[in-house]
């Protein structure tokens, strides 16, 4: 996996809450999985065996694609999008409604990610609880 | 001479209906399945659906869309 920086380790809590943080703001979003060193199931939002099995499969078929490890899938089909994106050792994998705006879904997981990664627990765009 | 005023209107409305013709024309054509893939520094690539491995893209994001289930 390409990485920006090593990562600790990431509780299944922390990556459990995080995509509870995620369904609860992406409207789009149908099913996510957060994954670890190994391509290991930290969390997912059903069959974590399956998201294991199927999100390495992707990544496996897109790392054959190029000369490199790939940092991020977005397909796009007529029964709905996948997007996939990979950053200090971990992964996120969302499956959404058609037409879900691509860069918002990208950034929601890389921020959940990166959050994760920095010890977080994955909220880390959620407003403090004193704010108006 | 100046055009008559409900020409003025008939114009306005196709010129309308033209726009959101050309607008829904280009969003079909720009939302066909696509698999995009992204490399480091921001390059990206394209694999269509009738490459192998364009092909293979699409039966593992298949999959995943199964595995996801509709919305809840």
């Amino acid at each position: 996996m390409p990485d920006d920086a090593a990562t600790g380790v990431v509780s299944g809590d922390a990556a459990e809450g995080a995509l509870a943080y995620l369904a609860e703001m992406s409207l789009d979003l149908r099913g996510a999985a957060i994954l670890g060193e190994g391509g290991a199931v930290l969390a997912a939002s059903d069959r974590p065996e399956r998201w294991r099995e199927d999100a390495a499969a992707l990544f496996e078929v897109a790392d054959r694609a190029g000369n490199e490890p790939v940092e991020q899938i977005h397909i796009g089909t007529e029964q709905g999008e996948v997007f996939a994106l990979r950053h200090a050792g971990l992964a996120a994998v969302a499956v959404t409604e058609r037409f879900a705006l691509a860069s918002l879904t990208f950034f929601d997981l890389r921020a959940l990610l990166r959050d994760l990664a920095g010890g977080g627990d994955g909220r880390a765009g959620e407003a403090p609880p004193d704010a108006a | 001479m100046p055009p008559k005023p409900h020409r003025v209107l008939l114009d306005r409305v196709s010129g309308y209906a033209d726009e959101a013709a050309a607008y829904m024309r280009r969003r079909r054509a720009s939302r066909r399945p696509f698999a995009r893939l992204y490399y480091k520094g921001g390059r990206a690539e394209d694999h269509a659906g009738d490459s192998a491995v364009g092909g293979e893209l699409f039966v593992a994001a298949g999959r995943l869309i199964e595995v996801a289930g509709k919305k809840p």
